[in-house]
């Protein structure tokens, strides 16, 4: 019995010093993803949100001078897709 | 007629004794839950064959030169299979959704009190007559609620390879019913409304963090935990294989053909650790039954773990996300996710619920190091 109630402190002993350090550990593994993997984030961002924000610097570069490119692309292809189904030369639209 | 009775003794039937007779049966059953009822079948197919070939009688698999003995003593006694297989789950394991969210990690904390509350279990069993665990045999046993087959094959060969055969069937047994253990246990811990609560999108992550991460908590179990390093060291570099994008290769080979070959050796040697002495006695059913205890004090201290954060939190999240700390990749992050839109149709928990997911696999290999430095 006493041989038991000494197994019982030890595992008790275990338990709390075990969970202690788990959430320690862990614990500072959120700070290490806050300071240091965030900061890397900002410095080295991914290519693909380099080219969104090129695509969103050369937005705004262009709604400046008045026509978004987007409105323009989709102006062209909707006239492209009429030509195309009217089969009608471009200065019959020109004139109209 | 000499030669008829010499013929008839070589015979299996001649030889069988009883406790083989009850493996085989133990074998077949592996093999019934693994086939019709998809019970972790990777593992459990080969471990219910390896039972059935060691108890055949004078085939000698687990002998000295038998084959079994040596898959055993060369694979799972070295530690090096389960370290093989942990490096294919970290080239399978995207911590994006951790690193989105890093608060998740205190549920994967969390959970592990399953683990080292099953301690006091295997301890009080004792006082039951036939069965006598020492600490080294219940750290081995507790790792069951971490719910990871990997780390519970390496603590158990590293601290009681005598257990190793019921702690192996217990740890995947009880992986296997996360769906059946889990739900009841989530919805008595929480309410229909903890239950609807929607979380936050997560922000994406960039590659650069990617790559970093495993190298990060690498140095830190250099630095505090080098116990845990055979384990976090092969899962992180998995992990770094799989984000660098520079060796696709090594990447697809530790997560497919490598991991696969090794599973099916893993699962044997485990197998040949299914004989009736080491298996049939009342030591197994205490462990099996400890194995549940665990993971249900796992899943619940995830639970409660969550739901004090959803009150300390200026971000909302669902209770039931703690339940995914017990590890049990994927299987544990689906579940959370099915009962939550059971309370809520709209509500996609699934990569909420990875965060606590591989935070639990990291959380458990941290647990595995501890019980490793002071009971081994």
């Amino acid at each position: 019995m006493e041989h038991l109630n000494q197994l019982f402190v030890e595992a008790g002993t275990l338990m709390f010093a075990g969970m202690v350090f788990v959430f320690t550990f862990l614990g500072l593994m959120i700070v290490f993803i806050n300071v240091v993997l965030k900061r890397l984030a900002i410095k080295f961002p991914d290519a693909v949100i380099q080219t969104r924000s090129a695509r969103t610097n050369q937005k705004t570069k262009q709604n400046v001078d008045g026509v978004s490119p987007n409105v323009v692309a989709a102006i062209t292809s909707a006239v492209t897709q009429y030509r195309k189904q009217h089969n009608q030369p471009s200065s019959t639209h020109k004139t109209k | 007629m000499d030669s008829l009775n010499k013929l008839w003794l070589s015979t299996g039937l001649a030889n069988f004794e009883s406790g083989q007779v009850i493996m085989m049966i133990v074998g077949c059953l592996l093999l019934y839950l693994a086939i019709a009822r998809n019970f972790e079948p990777l593992l459990l197919l080969p471990m219910g064959f390896g039972a059935i070939l060691t108890n055949i009688p004078l085939a000698g698999f687990s002998e000295v030169g038998g084959l079994l003995h040596f898959i055993y003593y060369a694979g799972i006694d070295t530690g090096i299979f389960p370290l093989i297989i942990f490096m294919g789950v970290g080239a399978m394991t995207d911590f994006g959704a951790l690193i989105a969210n890093p608060k998740t990690l205190l549920l994967g904390a969390a959970a592990q009190f399953g683990i080292f509350a099953t301690l006091f279990g295997a301890i009080a069993l004792n006082a039951i007559p036939g069965i006598e665990f020492t600490l080294k045999d219940a750290s081995a046993i507790a790792i069951i609620g971490g719910a990871d087959g990997p780390t519970a094959i390496f603590l158990a060969s590293k601290l009681a390879p005598e257990l190793l055969g019921a702690i192996a069937v217990a740890a995947y047994s009880y992986m296997a019913l996360v769906p059946i253990i889990q739900p009841p246990i989530m919805r008595a811990l929480t309410t229909e409304d903890e239950r609807k609560i929607e979380m936050a999108q997560l922000r994406p992550v960039t590659k650069i963090e990617k790559i970093v991460f495993p190298l990060g908590v690498l140095m830190m179990t250099i630095f505090f935990l080098p116990s845990a390093t055979p384990l976090v060291g092969m899962f992180c570099l998995g992990n770094l294989m799989r984000e660098c994008g520079v060796v696709d290769r090594l990447s697809s080979t530790a997560q497919n053909e490598l991991i696969n070959i090794t599973t099916i050796f893993l699962g044997l040697g485990v197998g040949s650790k299914l004989s009736a002495e080491a298996f049939l006695n009342i030591e197994t059913l205490g462990i099996l039954g400890l194995g549940a205890v665990a993971f249900s004090i796992g899943t619940a201290s995830g639970v409660l773990m969550a739901k004090l954060m959803n009150k300390l939190s200026s971000t909302p999240i669902n209770p039931l996300i703690g339940a995914a700390g017990v590890s049990a990749v994927p299987m544990a992050a689906r579940v959370a996710n099915k009962v939550g839109l059971e309370a809520n149709p709209h509500n996609f928990l699934l990569m909420h619920a990875m965060g606590p997911n591989v935070a639990g696999v990291l959380g458990s290999a941290v647990a595995a190091g501890i019980l490793l430095a002071l009971v081994g």
